[in-house]
C-alpha cells in the first residue's frame, strides 16, 4: 500500500470503520511512514479541538426545569399538541364560546348558501368556496364572518367575531409575542421532524402527510400528532371545518391548493422545454443558462428542471460540479432541504475538496433563510 | 430521582412517560441533556440558540412519546429529534455565528481552573472552540457526533440521513479545516 492509499484510507482507519484486511494494510505502511503516521497523529489532533463549550452546572440544574414548565405550559399530556393562548382566561372562554361560534358560522353559512336564493349573492361565500381548502381555515372564517346579516340575525355571529374562534387559535397561537426563549420553529424541519404536518395540514384526512421517517410505524389512530387528528381538542378544528358546517370547502376531486400545485409541476417541464425551443430559434441559449435566467426571475421550480436538463447533457466534470451545487441550491430554495442534502451528498461523493461546495455550504444557511433572493452560486 | 428510574433503560422510561409518568420524563432529560445541547450546539454554533433548540427537543420528545415504539432504540430517536431541532432554530436565527450568553443561555465554563498556567490553555481551547464554530454546520455536527459522541459511521449517517460515505468524507474536510485553522500540519 502506499502512500496516496493509506491516506485516502487514514480517517476510518482513525475511526475504527475499516475492515480488517485494510485496517492490516494501513497498519504495515504506518509502521515504515513516519509522515503518513504524522497525519494520523493530526487527525487524533483535530477530534481533540472538536470539543463542546460546556455551559456549567448552574445552566444544568435550572435545565429540567426549565423543559418540565414548557412542557405543563405547551401540553395537557403526551402527545397532545394544542395550541391555544397562554392565558388561563382565555382558554376557559375558549372551552364554552366556541361551540356558539361554530353554530353561528353555520348559520351564516345557510343562510347565504341556500335558504335564500332570490336574494342576489353575496361575494363572500363563493370565494370561501373556492379557496376554503387550501388556505387556512381561519382565514374561512374571517371571510364568513363580517356579512352585515350575520350580526343582525345572531348574536352568536357577533359572538365569533368578537371572541377566538377554533379555527383562529392556531394563527392567534402564532401572533402572540411569545415569551422570550420559548421560540418555535416557525418552518417545518426535514424528515423526522413532527412538526412538519401542523403546516401542511390538509383539508381533508385523505391528504394527511405520511408519518417521518423516524416515527414508529406502529402509530395508533388514536393518538394525536397534529392539531386536528382524533381527540377533538380545540385545535382539532383548526384544521377542518366544525362539525356539522356545510361543504365550503373546495369541490369534489382534488383539493384546489395540491391540484394547483400539481398542474404548475406538471406545467414546468413543458414551459422549460417551450423556452429552450423558442431559445434555439433565437441563440445558441443553452438550458443551463436558461436555468439561471429563469432563478433569477425566481422561477425556481422551472430552473430546477432546466438545471436538471442542463446536467444531463454536461459530461464535462468541473462545470458539472458547479452545475449540482446550483441544483442543491436550487432545491434549497424551494424549500426541498432533504433532496439538496442528496445532491450535496453525490457532489461530495464525486468530487472530493469541492471549492463550489465549500462556498455553497458557507452561504446555505442564509439560503435556506432567505428562499426568495437570487441564487449566490452563479 | 427515584432509585427504579435510575436503573431503567430508555426504551422502559420512554413507555413509563407516555403513559404519563413525569418523574420518567425527567429522567430521560437527565440523562440524554448533554449529548442533546452538544448536538444542538454543533448545529447552531453558539451557546444562546443551543439552548433553545435543546430545550424545545425535548418539549418535541415529550409530545411525541405516544408515537415512539419502545421496540425501538431510544437514542437515535432523540437524536433524530435534536438534529431537526437543531436545524431547525439555526435556520430560524444567525446561523453560526457565536453570540454573547445572556438570560436562561449558558455561559462556557472553564471545566478545571487553575492557576496562571491555566490561561494558556483556556486560550488554546478558544481557539478550538472559534475553529469548530466556523465550521459550516453540516461538517461541524457530523465531526461532534464523531468526535465528541463517539457515534460509528453508520450511527451518525442514520441521524444526518445521509450516506455513510458521506459521513467520511464530511469528517475529513472537517478535520483538515479544524487543523488548517489550529495550524495543522496536514
Amino acid at each position: 500500500m502506499d502512500c496516496r492509499e493509506t491516506r485516502s484510507l487514514l480517517n476510518a482507519f482513525h475511526d475504527g470503520e475499516l475492515p480488517a484486511a485494510d485496517r492490516a494494510r494501513v497498519e504495515e505502511h504506518l509502521r515504515g511512514c513516519p509522515k503518513c503516521g504524522a497525519l494520523l497523529a493530526d487527525l487524533a489532533r483535530a477530534d481533540r479541538a472538536a470539543g463542546v463549550p460546556d455551559p456549567g452546572p448552574a445552566y444544568w440544574d435550572r435545565f429540567n426545569a426549565r423543559v418540565m414548565d414548557r412542557v405543563e405550559r405547551e401540553a395537557d399530556g403526551p402527545g397532545v399538541k394544542v395550541l391555544r393562548p397562554k392565558g388561563g382566561w382565555m382558554r376557559e372562554q375558549l372551552r364554552y364560546l366556541l361551540p356558539a361560534a361554530a353554530a353561528a358560522l353555520v348559520l351564516v353559512i345557510v343562510y347565504y348558501g341556500g335558504i335564500r336564493p332570490g336574494v342576489p349573492t353575496p361575494a363572500v361565500p363563493p370565494a370561501a368556496g373556492e379557496r376554503a381548502a387550501p388556505d387556512s381555515a381561519g382565514e374561512r372564517t374571517a371571510k364568513a364572518e363580517p356579512g352585515p346579516l350575520a350580526a343582525k340575525k345572531s348574536g352568536g355571529a357577533t359572538a365569533a367575531r368578537r371572541l377566538p374562534s377554533p379555527v383562529l387559535t392556531e394563527e392567534r397561537s402564532a401572533a402572540v409575542p411569545r415569551v422570550e426563549r420559548d421560540r418555535l420553529p416557525a418552518r417545518p424541519s426535514p424528515a423526522g421532524n413532527e412538526e412538519a404536518p401542523r403546516e401542511r395540514a390538509p383539508a381533508a384526512p385523505a391528504a394527511a402527510p405520511s408519518p417521518p421517517p423516524m416515527m414508529s410505524s406502529k402509530r395508533s389512530p388514536d393518538r394525536q400528532e397534529w392539531p386536528g387528528a382524533g381527540t377533538g381538542k380545540v385545535a382539532a378544528g383548526s384544521v377542518a371545518p366544525p362539525a356539522g358546517s356545510p361543504p365550503v370547502a373546495a369541490p369534489e376531486g382534488t383539493p384546489p391548493g395540491m391540484h394547483a400545485e400539481r398542474m404548475k409541476m406538471a406545467g414546468a417541464a413543458d414551459r422549460v422545454a417551450e423556452q429552450q425551443a423558442a431559445g434555439k430559434a433565437k441563440s445558441a441559449s443553452s438550458p443551463c443558462d436558461l436555468a439561471r435566467t429563469l432563478a433569477e426571475r425566481e422561477q425556481m421550480r422551472d430552473a430546477e428542471a432546466a438545471q436538471r436538463a442542463c446536467l444531463a447533457g454536461d459530461r464535462n466534470a468541473p462545470s458539472r460540479e458547479k452545475g449540482l451545487v446550483f441544483l442543491a441550491e436550487l432545491l434549497d430554495r424551494q424549500g426541498r432541504f432533504s433532496e439538496a442534502d442528496a445532491v450535496i451528498a453525490e457532489i461530495e461523493k464525486k468530487y472530493t475538496q469541492s471549492r463550489s461546495l465549500d462556498l455553497y455550504l458557507q452561504q446555505r444557511p442564509m439560503v435556506q433563510k432567505q428562499p426568495k433572493a437570487v441564487p449566490v452560486t452563479r | 430521582m427515584r432509585a427504579d428510574l435510575e436503573e431503567a433503560k430508555d426504551e422502559r422510561l420512554a413507555a413509563l412517560a407516555a403513559g404519563g409518568d413525569r418523574g420518567a420524563f425527567e429522567a430521560l432529560v437527565t440523562r440524554h441533556r448533554q449529548a442533546v445541547y452538544r448536538l444542538c450546539w454543533s448545529a447552531t454554533g453558539n451557546a444562546d440558540d443551543a439552548d433553545d433548540a435543546a430545550q424545545e427537543t425535548f418539549v418535541r420528545v415529550y409530545r411525541s412519546l405516544p408515537s415512539y415504539d419502545p421496540g425501538r432504540p431510544f437514542g437515535p430517536w432523540l437524536r433524530k429529534i435534536a438534529w431537526n431541532c437543531g436545524l431547525t432554530v439555526r435556520r430560524d436565527g444567525n446561523a453560526g455565528v457565536p453570540r454573547v450568553a445572556e438570560g436562561d443561555a449558558p455561559e462556557a465554563v472553564d471545566p478545571a481552573p487553575g492557576p496562571e498556567e491555566a490561561a494558556a490553555g483556556n486560550e488554546e481551547r478558544r481557539r478550538m472552540e472559534d475553529a469548530l464554530a466556523a465550521l459550516p454546520a453540516e461538517l461541524r455536527m457530523v465531526m461532534v457526533l464523531r468526535a465528541v459522541e463517539g457515534l460509528s459511521y453508520a450511527e451518525i449517517a442514520l441521524t444526518a440521513g445521509i450516506p455513510a460515505g458521506t459521513v467520511m468524507s464530511r469528517l475529513s474536510r472537517a478535520r483538515t479545516r479544524l487543523l488548517a485553522a489550529l495550524g495543522g500540519s496536514s
